[in-house]
C-alpha cells in the first residue's frame, strides 16, 4: 500500500511563490500526470515529493506516514530524470546495479574487490546481478549490459534510466519529463511502453510533462497545474470534456479551443454576437462570459446559423480538415473541424455559417470559472424573422 | 512533363566519375603542406634539431668555446649511472617528484571541492591559494630563506614559543629542539629536501586547484540528485560515484602536468644553494645538475647526457598520459 498524499504544500524561492498550496492524493498503483506550461511549478512539486527540494510548508505522506523529515535517499522513491543522469563511467549493468549496491551492501562490501573477497559480499553480489538481469530482461536491454552510456542512443539510455528506477521495487516512481529528449517517433513508442510498464508493475507513477498528449494517453488522472496551483485533477476524459476552468480547457486540447464572448442577461439568457442563443445559465449574474467551443463541437449550417464568416485558411490532415473562419465581429478566427467530404463547400473565401451542439458548449464566467448550470431555452421568440 | 525529369535528377545525384578527381587530390595535398609547413619547419628548427644536437653532444667531451671534441661513446652515460653524486641526483629528484605530485594533486582536489561547495568567500580563497602560483618563485625563495633562518627565522621563533608548555611533552621533536636547538632547516641534509618539497607543494597546488575547479563546474548537477535517489547517503559515496569519475580526465592532465613541473624544479635549489645542490648534495635535482654541469662548469657533454635522460622521463610521462586518456575517458 503506497498511496501518496501531498497536503497543502507551498514553496517560495526568495520573493516568488512557486507553489501556492498544492494538495493531491494519489492512490496505490495510480498513474497521475502533473501537466502544465513551463514555470507552473510541476517539476518543483515532483522534486519536493522526491525530497530533493524542501517545501516551505505543507506535508508529504507516503503510505500514511509523513516523510518531510526523511532525506531523499530514505524515502524509497525512484526517479527518472529528463537528462537520464546515467553515470557515464559505469556500464549499463553497473548503472542499474547502483541503487541495489547502495542499499544492500555495507560500506566495506562496496570497496573495490571486497564483493569478491568477502563471502557475504559474494552472495549479495550474485543476487544483485540476478536482479539486474531481470530488470534488463523486462526492458529488453540485455544485449546492452556491457556498454557504456556514451555508446547508447537516446532511446536506449532512456530504458537504462527506467531500469535503474525499477530494479529495486520502490514505493513509487517519479518521472520528470522522461520523453522530452527523444525524437517524435520514439516518443510515441516509448509512451506506450511506459503505460504498459505501469500496468505490469501496478506501481504508483507520478509523471511530470508539459505535453498534454503524453498526459492524455498515459494517465489514470491528470493534474493540470498553472501558476503554482492545481486547477483540476481528474481523468483525461473529464479534463477534456468537462474542464473546471478556461485555462484547463485552453491547455488540454489537440487543436486550440474557440473562445467566444457571450453576454449573460439578468435572467441568465445567453447572447452570442448580439443573437439570442437557445441557451441560458442558472445562478450567474449579468455580465460577459466566455463560450468555449472545441473545433469538433462546431458544424456547418445554413444562412441562419449563429456564427457567420468566411474561410481564410485550411489545414487538410487527410482524415479530417481544419478550417479557420474569420468572423467580422471577432478578433480571433474560429476553427472548425470538418469531414473531408465537406471540402468542396469550404474553399478559401467561401462564406460559411456555423452552429454548435449546446451539450458540448463550455461556459465560463469572467474570471474563467466554469458555469455548469446550462438550460436550453426552447420557447424562443422568432427574433430573427 | 515529369517523366524526362526523373532520370536526369537521378544522374545528377550520383558521384562524379573517379578519373577526374585526381587533380583536386594533388591540390589538396599542396594546400595541406602549405598550411602545416610553417609550423613543421618551426618545430623541426627549434625543437627536434636542438634535441638531436644535444643527443649527439652527449656522446662527446665537447665544451663551449673549444675548437674540437672527441667522441667518447657512452662514457657520459656510464658516469651518470656509476658516480655517487649522480645517484644523489636521482634520489633527490625522485624524492621530490614522489612527494610533491601526490600531495599537490590531493591538496588541489581538496581545496577545489571545498571552495566549490562554498557560497560566499569562494573567490577570496581562490585568490589566496592561487597567489603563490603567480608569484616569482625566486623572490619567494628569499622570503622563505628568512622565515627558515635558524635563529631569527619566523618558524623557529614560533617553535620556541612552545617550549615549557604542555606541547613539549606530547611532541618529542619540540622537546629535542628546546633542549638542544631547533633545526638549521636549509643546512641540514635530513631536512633540506623536505623543505624544498614543502615549498614545491605550497607553490604548486593552487594551480591544480584551478584546474580541478574548472573540472568540477562540468559535473552534471542532476547526477548528484540521481546518486541521492539511488541511496548515496554520505559525501564519500557521492564523491566515489559522481565526482571522482567525472574528474578522471582532469586528474590525468593534472598528474601529468604536476609530474613534469616536479621534474623541472630548479628555482628554489638555485636560490638556497647557488654553489652546489644543498647540504651533502641532498637537493641536487636534475635541472640543477644540468645547469651546474652544462652552464657553470662548461661540461656540455655530461650536461647533454642528463638532458637526454630528463627528456626520456618527460616523454615517458606524456606517453602514459596519452595511453590513459585514450583508454579511460568515457564520453
Amino acid at each position: 500500500m503506497t498511496e501518496l498524499s501531498i497536503v497543502n504544500v507551498t514553496k517560495r524561492f526568495d520573493e516568488t511563490d512557486v507553489l501556492k498550496g498544492v494538495s493531491l492524493d494519489i492512490a496505490d498503483g495510480e498513474f497521475v500526470s502533473l501537466v502544465g506550461p513551463s514555470g507552473c511549478g510541476k517539476s518543483t512539486l515532483l522534486r519536493i515529493i522526491a525530497g530533493l527540494e524542501a517545501q516551505t510548508s505543507g506535508d508529504i505522506r507516503i503510505a500514511g506516514q509523513s516523510v518531510v523529515d526523511r532525506r531523499a535517499a530514505d524515502r524509497n522513491l525512484s526517479m527518472v530524470f529528463q537528462s537520464y543522469a546515467l553515470y557515464p563511467h559505469l556500464s549499463v549493468a553497473d548503472n542499474i546495479a547502483v541503487p541495489l549496491k547502495m542499499r544492500r551492501l555495507s560500506r566495506l562490501q562496496r570497496l573495490p574487490l571486497a564483493a569478491r573477497l568477502l563471502p557475504s559480499g559474494r552472495a549479495a553480489s550474485r543476487k544483485i546481478e540476478y536482479d539486474v538481469h531481470q530488470a534488463a530482461k523486462m526492458l529488453e536491454i540485455e544485449h546492452l549490459l556491457n556498454r557504456k552510456p556514451g555508446q547508447l542512443s537516446g532511446g536506449q539510455r532512456q530504458r537504462v534510466a527506467l531500469g535503474r528506477a525499477l530494479v529495486r521495487e520502490p514505493a513509487a516512481f517519479l518521472l520528470d519529463e522522461p520523453l522530452s529528449n527523444l525524437d517524435a517517433k520514439l516518443r510515441v513508442q516509448t509512451r506506450a511502453e511506459i503505460a504498459q510498464l505501469h500496468r505490469r508493475l501496478r506501481a504508483t507513477f507520478v509523471y511530470v510533462t508539459h505535453d498534454q498528449v503524453e498526459a492524455m494517453t498515459m494517465s489514470d488522472r491528470i493534474a493540470v497545474m498553472m501558476g503554482g496551483r492545481i486547477l483540476q485533477c481528474a481523468t483525461p476524459e473529464t479534463i477534456y470534456e468537462d474542464p473546471d476552468h478556461i485555462d484547463v480547457a485552453e491547455f488540454i486540447c489537440a487543436h486550440k479551443i474557440n473562445i467566444l464572448p457571450v453576454e449573460i442577461a439578468d435572467d441568465g439568457q445567453l447572447h452570442l454576437l448580439d443573437r439570442r442563443l437557445e441557451l441560458s445559465v442558472v445562478g450567474a449574474g449579468r455580465g460577459v462570459g466566455s463560450l468555449g467551443l472545441r473545433p469538433e463541437a462546431l458544424r456547418l449550417a445554413g444562412e441562419n446559423a449563429p456564427i457567420r464568416g468566411h474561410v481564410v485558411h485550411r489545414e487538410n490532415l487527410g482524415a479530417e480538415l481544419f478550417v479557420q473562419v474569420e468572423v467580422a465581429a471577432l478578433k480571433e478566427r474560429v476553427t472548425l473541424r470538418a469531414n473531408p467530404e465537406q471540402r468542396r463547400a469550404l474553399q478559401l473565401g467561401s462564406p460559411v455559417g456555423l452552429e454548435f451542439d449546446p451539450a458540448k458548449a463550455l461556459l465560463f464566467d469572467p474570471h474563467g470559472k466554469r458555469l455548469r448550470q446550462l438550460r436550453p431555452t426552447f420557447a424562443a421568440k422568432p427574433e430573427v424573422a | 512533363m515529369p517523366a524526362p525529369d526523373v532520370p536526369s535528377a537521378g544522374k545528377a545525384s550520383t558521384p562524379p566519375p573517379t578519373p577526374t578527381n585526381s587533380a583536386p587530390v594533388i591540390r589538396d595535398y599542396r594546400a595541406a603542406w602549405t598550411l602545416t609547413g610553417p609550423a613543421l619547419i618551426l618545430m623541426v628548427l627549434i625543437l627536434l634539431v636542438p634535441v638531436a644536437i644535444a643527443g649527439l653532444l652527449s656522446f662527446t667531451d665537447y665544451s663551449l668555446g673549444s675548437d674540437s671534441f672527441n667522441w667518447i661513446g657512452s662514457a657520459n652515460y656510464e658516469k651518470l649511472f656509476t658516480r655517487a653524486s649522480y645517484e644523489k641526483m636521482f634520489v633527490a629528484t625522485l624524492t621530490y617528484v614522489v612527494t610533491v605530485v601526490p600531495l599537490s594533486v590531493a591538496l588541489g582536489l581538496g581545496a577545489a571541492i571545498l571552495i566549490h561547495s562554498l557560497g560566499r568567500f569562494g573567490a577570496l580563497y581562490k585568490t589566496i591559494y592561487f597567489l603563490p602560483v603567480m608569484a616569482t618563485l625566486l623572490a619567494m625563495s628569499i622570503a622563505w630563506e628568512f622565515m627558515l633562518h635558524p635563529t631569527i627565522g619566523m618558524l623557529n621563533r614560533t617553535l620556541e614559543l612552545g617550549c615549557g608548555t604542555l606541547l613539549e611533552r606530547v611532541w618529542p621533536f619540540l622537546a629535542n629542539g628546546c633542549a638542544d636547538r631547533f633545526p638549521v632547516w636549509l643546512g641540514d641534509k635530513r631536512y633540506a629536501i623536505w623543505v624544498i618539497c614543502f615549498i614545491g607543494v605550497w607553490q604548486g597546488f593552487g594551480f591544480n586547484m584551478v584546474l580541478y575547479l574548472a573540472g568540477l563546474t562540468s559535473v552534471h548537477r542532476e547526477l548528484y540528485h540521481a546518486a541521492e535517489m539511488d541511496g548515496a547517503r554520505s559525501a564519500w559515496d557521492r564523491f566515489r560515484l559522481v565526482t571522482w569519475p567525472a574528474l578522471g580526465p582532469t586528474t590525468v592532465f593534472v598528474v601529468t602536468i604536476t609530474c613534469i613541473r616536479a621534474f623541472q624544479v630548479f628555482d628554489t635549489v638555485e636560490a638556497f644553494w647557488p654553489q652546489g645542490g644543498g647540504p651533502n648534495k641532498s637537493t641536487y635535482v636534475m635541472m640543477f645538475a644540468i645547469f651546474e654541469k652544462g652552464v657553470q662548469q662548461n661540461l656540455i657533454g655530461i650536461g647533454s647526457a642528463i638532458t637526454m635522460l630528463f627528456l626520456t622521463f618527460v616523454m615517458f610521462l606524456t606517453l602514459i598520459q596519452r595511453w590513459l586518456v585514450e583508454r579511460k575517458v568515457h564520453y
